[in-house]
């Protein structure tokens, strides 16, 4: 099960070369109307990923264009397909891998993803910056599950590797594993959302000099419990930093929606609206 | 355990050694300032709460590359100086991106360097001391070459010099063995959380000395069960898939708060 989207510049316009996927897989480009932006939605049949599924998706973005990936709601990886039974599979794991080959600009800005109880997900994502004229916003997050249910952090494992190389050389490779449920709730809460921002690039400078003076008037003194909001930054290799954020969706999701909108390209998706 | 081996882990856990861990509380003193500790639940259990938390995160994302470091260097003799030295380098930069808490690897750059500095000074021979009978063999003066050779390349900035890449090489340079080598690293990372928790006035030192006796060791050892087979890829083990034989953080909470130390308004300890 594979996709492929490449997206060219034609005059002003961005367009997309390729744009092909697989089931389960299903990609969704609306009209956009603004210079060198492509937008394309990452969808699955079915609202969700199951156990087996295993998705493979390689990204082209030419230098001059932008493209602003989403998703159609929340990625929910399920244990099972709703309504099938358990001895479907052969794996129990959902794997999706993402390539990106970036030599304009990518924002990469899906919702969360969910993983329901005893799911076990892999997401493995390659960002390959052509040059350091290549920018790049990569969002990856992660919700504590279906709390409708009562299920928190109940799933089985959440693995997630982000790695950026600039010119052929790595300059971050954050990977974090989530597993075992008798501990998680009490590792990572009072928080139910946990998020990590990549910023990579000419493109994303005003929003990393506004998030760095922002972050350096913090003044922690003695707390008597826990902020609702907590956020870090970090500069990795080559100008970029990496931001976390934990807190409950609601709050991340506007904390992220404020911090990027100063990108035009990204507020006109209304990716955080 | 040889006598040998014996004589190096009560050496290597001396509390007094200058490693530079005095000034390092691991995140512990941040996530005390962030408010994690206050409300019913009694200080020693909070305590090794962190403990838990800590070394389930710090084993996989370190032991793939003490293992790996300590690996290379036991096989200086076959490699060469230059393939083991190039080695080194590489599992440096690796750890280098994938520790992404400025914080963090600060402190572990300190600590790295601070051990390759030990072997040099602390454990080379002592001139003229009669009661030694026997002079540094070939293999130890390779070995020392070898230190030597990487320090260099640290303090100018040609490579980190990160804690758990220095730690390996330190002790495979010494001899000890791979499964001493890691377990002695998480023993000496919790004990000194539990040191840093004791100067932080969370806890009493007699507490410190309970967590350390009854807690510690079933922590360390779950963490080493878990965590001890992990590699780096940097030696290209056929059959190493990186999702599940490959280093990872596994407490995204503990990093944030590691991160924020900096932003502490008032605080005794560097990380």
């Amino acid at each position: 099960m594979s996709g492929k989207i490449s997206v060219e510049l034609h005059g002003t316009r961005a367009v997309f070369a390729e744009l092909s996927s697989t089931y389960p897989l299903k990609l969704l480009s609306p009209r956009v109307h603004r210079v060198a932006l492509a937008v394309a939605y990452i969808c699955s049949y079915g609202g969700g990923l199951v156990s087996g599924d295993r998705i493979s998706l390689s990204v082209d973005v030419a230098s001059g264009t932008t493209l602003v990936l989403l998703s159609q709601g929340s990625t929910k990886v399920f244990k099972f397909r709703p309504g099938q039974h358990a001895s479907t599979g052969p794996s129990r794991l959902t794997t999706q891998c993402l390539d990106f080959a970036v030599a304009g600009s990518l924002f990469l800005l899906p919702d969360p993803v969910t993983c329901f109880r005893d799911a076990s997900y892999n997401q493995i994502q390659t960002f390959r910056l052509a040059s350091r004229d290549a920018s790049l916003v990569a969002l990856d997050w992660v919700t504590s599950g279906r709390k409708s249910r009562g299920e928190e952090w109940m799933f089985s494992r959440y693995y997630s590797v982000n790695e950026v190389i600039v010119e052929g050389k790595r300059v971050a490779k954050d990977v974090m594993l989530l597993e075992d449920a008798s501990t998680l709730a009490e590792k990572l809460g009072p928080y139910s959302c946990y998020a990590t921002l990549i910023l990579y690039g000419p493109r994303v400078q005003g929003v990393i000099r506004s998030l760095k003076e922002e972050y350096g008037r913090i003044s922690v003194f003695k707390a008597t419990a826990p902020s609702e909001l907590l956020w870090s930054l970090s500069e990795i290799g080559g100008g970029g930093v990496i931001v976390r954020v934990a807190g409950d969706t609601e709050k991340v999701r506007n904390w992220l929606g404020a911090a990027l909108d100063s990108l035009e390209d990204v507020v006109a998706t209304r990716a955080f609206a | 355990m040889d006598n040998r081996e014996r004589d190096l882990l009560l050496l290597l856990s001396d509390s007094n050694l200058p490693t530079g861990s005095f000034v390092a509380s691991s995140g512990l003193e941040s996530f005390l300032a962030h408010g994690f500790a206050t409300g019913t639940t009694p200080a020693s259990e909070v305590i090794t709460t962190f403990v838990r938390d800590s070394l389930s995160t710090y084993a996989p994302s370190a032991l793939p590359f003490v293992a790996d470091a300590h690996s290379v260097v036991s096989h200086l003799s076959s490699a060469g100086q230059d393939q083991t030295i190039a080695r080194l380098e590489d599992l440096d930069d690796l750890y280098e991106c994938m520790t992404l808490n400025h914080v963090a690897r600060r402190a572990s750059k300190a600590q790295g360097v601070a051990l390759l500095s030990l072997y040099a000074k602390g454990f080379s021979r002592p001139p003229g001391v009669a009661l030694i009978s026997s002079s540094a063999t070939d293999e130890e003066e390779r070995l020392s070459k070898l230190v030597d050779n990487f320090k260099l390349m640290v303090r100018r900035g040609d490579s980190d010099g990160h804690l758990p890449v220095c730690w390996g090489t330190l002790c495979a340079a010494l001899g000890l063995s791979l499964e001493r080598t890691q377990h002695l690293h998480l023993y000496l990372h919790a004990r000194s959380l539990l040191s840093a928790a004791v100067r932080l006035n969370s806890i009493g030192p007699y507490a410190a000395q309970q967590i350390l006796h009854h807690a510690v060791s079933s922590l360390v050892d779950q963490s080493i069960q878990k965590s001890a087979h992990l590699r780096t890829g940097v030696l290209q083990e056929s059959g190493w898939d990186e999702t599940t034989d490959g280093p990872a953080n596994t407490w995204p909470l503990g990093e944030i708060l590691a991160a924020r130390h900096d932003l502490q308004h008032s605080r005794i300890f560097n990380s």
